[in-house]
C-alpha cells in the first residue's frame, strides 16, 4: 500500500446534525479488491458514512478520494456505486428482470448488451428462474439476492453493503454471507459493508474499521481487533471482554476493592486508575490443590454447563461479576465448582490487556515478578 | 340526496358485499351484520331513487298507480339536462386534470424536500378543506364581482372561473391521498434509483410517478366526484348558459318534483358508476380508496 495511492481514501469525514456528529472525523483507507466492513453498535454512524460515500447525504467536512479523485459535490447517480440497502428497496413495480438491468438502462447501454450481462448476472445469483416475477413474489432471501445481483450488475466502482444480511432469517444468514462473499472476490470489486453483528463482521471482512459514537474506535483484521483492542470499547465490542477497574500499583498489581488484588502477569510503567481486560475463555479456574499460584481469587456466583463450556460468574468486589468460560474437553470427572467455594484464577501474559485513566492500551515494560504460592 | 350519499355509496361497495362465506366466530358474524345494515342505509336512497324514476305519474302519489321507464325517454324532450351533464362532466374533468396537474407536485415537494416555507405551503393547500364551501362560494362571488365591475371582464359563469374555483376543493384531496401515498413509499427505492445512475428527473418518471400510481388514481377520481357533485360553491359561480347537472336538478326542483328528476340522477349515478368499472381495470379500486 506504500507503494500504490490507496483506492478508496477517506479522509476526515464528518456529518453534524445540529450540535450532534453522526459521523466525526472518520478517516479510512481501503485497497482495491478488499472488503472492509464497518462494525459498531446501532447508532453510531454506520449508515451514515456509507451514504456520504454513495453521496445521498453531504459531508459537513472531509473528503472522499476514490482512484484519487475527489467525489466531493457529485451527485449519486454519477458515483457508479452499488449500494445494497438494508431494506433492499427492490422497485415493487418492475420485474426481477428489470430491477436488475435499471442501472443498464439508465447507462444507454445497447439491448443487446444489457440482455447477456442480465443473463450472465441472473446466473450468479442463480436467479435464472425468477426473472419474470415482482419482488413481492419472491422471498426474502431471493429479494435480497435481486438487490445484490442489482448493484453487481452495473460493475459498480465500489460495492456498498448496508447491513445485508439483518433482514434474513438466521439460518440463511452465514449461507447468504458466503454467497456475497464469493460474489466480490469473484468480480474483484473493492467492497464496503456495515453491521452491527460482531460474528458476521469477523466472518466476511478482511478487515475491520470498529466505530463508537461517529469515531473510529480502531482499524485492522480480525486479529489483531481481538489479540490487541485499543481501548475498552473495542475490547468490550469485540469478543466481549470482562472490564476490570481498579489502582495499579508496584506496575503488577490491579487493586480491585476491598481485599481484591489481581496480580498481573507483566509490568506497566504506570501508577493509579487502569482498566484490566480479560476474556472469559482465556482466564483459568485453577481447580482445588493445584500448585499454580492464583493471579486473583474470587467467590463462584453460579456456574451453567452450556455445551462447548462451563459458564462461571464469579463475584466481584462493587458488585459485579466477573464471566468465566471453562472449556468442557476434558472436564469429565473433574469436579464443578458450586457456588460460594472460592476460585483461584489464572491467565497467561498474551490474553491481559491494561488501559490507563484515558483508555489507552499499555505496553508491557517487562515481565512481572514471580507469583509465590499461595 | 343527489350528491355524496349516494355517489360515495359505488366505491365502498365491491368491499362491503358480504362473501358468501360462513362466519366462524360471534364477532364475525356482527360485523358482517353491521356491515350489511350499513350497506342497505348505503344503497336506500339510490334504490328509492330508482324506484321513483319508474313511477308513470307525473305527481308523485302512493301507491303509484304504474310504472313505466317513459320519463328516461323524455329526458331528451329537456335539453337543459343534456346540457348541464355536458357542463359537470366538462368542469369536472379539468379540474380533475389541473389539480393533479398541481396536486402532484406539491405533494412531492412537500414530502420529500425541505425548503422554506413548506409549513406555510402545507397549510395553503389543505386549508379549504376546514372552510364551508358555501363561505368559499360566497367569497369568490363577491371577489369575481369586485373584479368585474374594476376590469368589466366578464367573469361569473365562465368555464374557466368555474374550473378555478372547483380546484380549490380538488387539489386539498388531491394533496392529502398523494402525500399519503408517498410518505408510505420507502424512500430508500427512490435512493437505489439514484445509486444505479438515474437522474432525478428519470428517477420522478421512472420510480417515483409509477410507485405513487394507486394514490394518483384515487386522487383523481376524488376530485372528479367532487367537482361533478358540487353545489355550494357552484351555486355563485354559475350563469345561465353555464349550469352543472347537479344545480340543473336544484332548479328543476324549485317548481316541479316529478320522477323525471329522479331519472336525471339515476343517469349522474350511472355515470360515476361507469367511471369507477372503467378505473377499475387499471387499479384495484378497494386497494386505493
Ligand atoms: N437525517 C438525520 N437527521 C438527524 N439525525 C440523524 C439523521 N440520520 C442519522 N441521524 C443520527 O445519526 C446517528 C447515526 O445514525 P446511523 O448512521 O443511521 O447509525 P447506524 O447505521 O450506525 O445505526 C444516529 O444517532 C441517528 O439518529
Ligand atoms: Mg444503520
Amino acid at each position: 500500500m506504500s507503494t500504490r495511492p490507496p483506492y478508496l481514501k477517506i479522509e476526515a469525514l464528518s456529518k453534524h446534525y445540529g450540535s450532534m456528529a453522526a459521523v466525526d472525523e472518520v478517516s479510512l483507507e481501503v485497497a482495491a479488491g478488499e472488503m472492509v466492513v464497518l462494525l459498531g453498535p446501532s447508532g453510531c454512524g454506520k449508515t451514515t458514512t456509507l451514504r456520504l460515500i454513495a453521496g445521498f447525504v453531504e459531508a459537513s467536512a472531509g473528503r472522499i478520494l476514490l482512484e484519487g479523485r475527489d467525489y466531493a459535490g457529485l451527485p449519486p447517480y454519477q458515483r457508479e456505486m452499488g449500494m445494497v440497502f438494508q431494506s433492499y428497496a427492490l422497485f415493487p413495480h418492475m420485474t426481477v428482470a428489470q430491477n436488475i438491468s435499471f442501472g443498464l438502462r439508465m447507462r444507454k447501454m445497447p439491448a443487446a448488451q444489457i440482455a447477456s450481462r442480465l443473463e450472465e448476472v441472473l446466473a450468479l445469483v442463480k436467479l435464472e428462474k425468477m426473472a419474470d416475477r415482482y419482488p413481492k413474489q419472491l422471498s426474502g432471501g431471493q429479494q435480497q439476492r435481486v438487490a445484490l445481483a442489482r448493484a453487481l450488475a452495473i460493475r459498480p466502482k465500489l460495492l456498498l453493503l448496508d447491513e445485508p444480511l439483518s433482514n434474513l432469517d438466521a439460518n440463511l444468514r452465514q449461507e447468504v454471507a458466503r454467497e456475497i462473499r464469493r460474489l466480490q472476490r469473484a468480480a474483484g470489486l473493492t467492497a464496503l459493508m456495515v453491521t452491527h453483528d460482531q460474528d458476521e463482521a469477523m466472518a466476511m471482512a478482511d478487515r475491520l474499521v470498529v466505530m463508537d459514537r461517529g469515531r473510529v474506535q480502531q482499524v485492522g483484521p480480525q486479529e489483531a481487533l481481538y489479540e490487541a483492542p485499543e481501548n475498552p470499547f473495542v475490547a468490550r465490542f469485540i469478543g466481549h471482554s470482562n472490564l476490570l477497574r481498579g489502582t495499579l500499583r508496584d506496575g503488577c498489581r490491579l487493586r480491585l476493592g476491598e481485599g481484591v488484588e489481581a496480580q498481573l502477569a507483566q509490568r506497566y510503567n504506570l501508577a493509579g486508575d487502569a482498566t484490566l481486560a480479560l476474556r472469559p475463555e482465556r482466564i483459568r479456574l485453577l481447580p482445588p490443590g493445584d500448585p499454580t499460584p492464583a493471579r486473583m481469587t474470587l467467590a463462584v456466583e453460579d456456574a451453567t454447563y452450556v455445551g462447548a463450556h462451563v459458564e462461571y460468574l464469579l463475584a466481584l468486589p462493587g458488585g459485579g461479576s466477573l464471566i468465566l468460560h471453562q472449556p468442557t474437553t476434558g472436564l469429565a470427572g473433574a469436579a464443578r465448582l458450586a457456588p460460594g467455594s472460592r476460585a483461584g484464577l489464572s491467565w497467561d501474559a498474551g490474553s491481559e490487556r491494561i488501559f490507563d485513566a484515558s483508555d489507552r492500551a499499555l505496553a508491557a515494560a517487562g515481565p512481572a515478578p514471580a507469583l509465590a504460592s499461595v | 340526496m343527489t350528491g355524496a350519499g349516494t355517489l360515495l355509496a359505488i366505491p365502498s361497495e365491491p368491499s362491503a358485499v358480504p362473501a358468501p362465506r360462513r362466519a366462524r366466530s360471534p364477532l364475525k358474524a356482527a360485523m358482517l351484520l353491521v356491515g350489511g345494515v350499513g350497506l342497505v342505509l348505503m344503497l336506500l336512497p339510490l334504490l328509492m331513487t330508482g324506484y321513483i324514476s319508474t313511477i308513470a305519474d307525473s305527481v308523485l302519489a302512493f301507491p303509484p298507480d304504474g310504472h313505466s321507464l317513459s320519463w328516461y325517454a323524455r329526458l331528451g324532450e329537456f335539453p337543459k339536462f343534456g346540457q348541464a351533464l355536458g357542463t359537470s362532466l366538462r368542469i369536472a374533468a379539468m379540474a380533475t386534470i389541473g389539480s393533479l396537474a398541481i396536486g402532484i407536485p406539491a405533494s412531492i415537494a412537500l414530502v420529500r424536500h425541505r425548503f422554506p416555507g413548506r409549513g406555510v405551503l402545507n397549510v395553503l393547500l389543505l386549508s379549504p378543506l376546514t372552510v364551508p364551501g358555501v363561505v368559499i362560494g360566497l367569497a369568490l362571488y363577491v371577489l369575481m364581482v369586485e373584479v368585474e365591475i374594476r376590469s368589466e371582464v366578464p367573469m361569473i359563469g365562465s368555464d374557466a372561473m368555474l374550473v378555478l374555483a372547483h380546484l380549490l376543493i380538488t387539489i386539498p384531496w388531491v394533496v392529502r391521498l398523494c402525500v399519503a401515498n408517498l410518505m408510505q413509499l420507502d424512500r430508500a427505492i427512490e435512493e437505489a434509483a439514484a445509486n444505479l445512475g438515474a437522474s432525478p428527473r428519470q428517477v420522478l418518471w421512472k420510480v417515483t410517478l409509477p410507485m405513487m400510481r394507486q394514490g394518483i388514481v384515487a386522487a383523481g377520481l376524488f376530485a372528479f366526484i367532487i367537482s361533478f357533485e358540487n353545489i355550494e360553491l357552484t351555486l355563485f359561480l354559475i350563469s345561465p348558459g353555464v349550469i352543472t347537472l347537479p344545480i340543473a336538478v336544484l332548479q328543476y326542483l324549485e317548481y316541479r318534483a316529478d320522477p323525471l328528476v329522479a331519472a336525471v340522477v339515476m343517469v349522474q349515478t350511472a355515470v360515476i358508476a361507469l367511471l369507477l368499472v372503467l378505473l377499475d381495470r387499471y387499479v384495484r379500486l378497494s386497494k386505493v380508496v
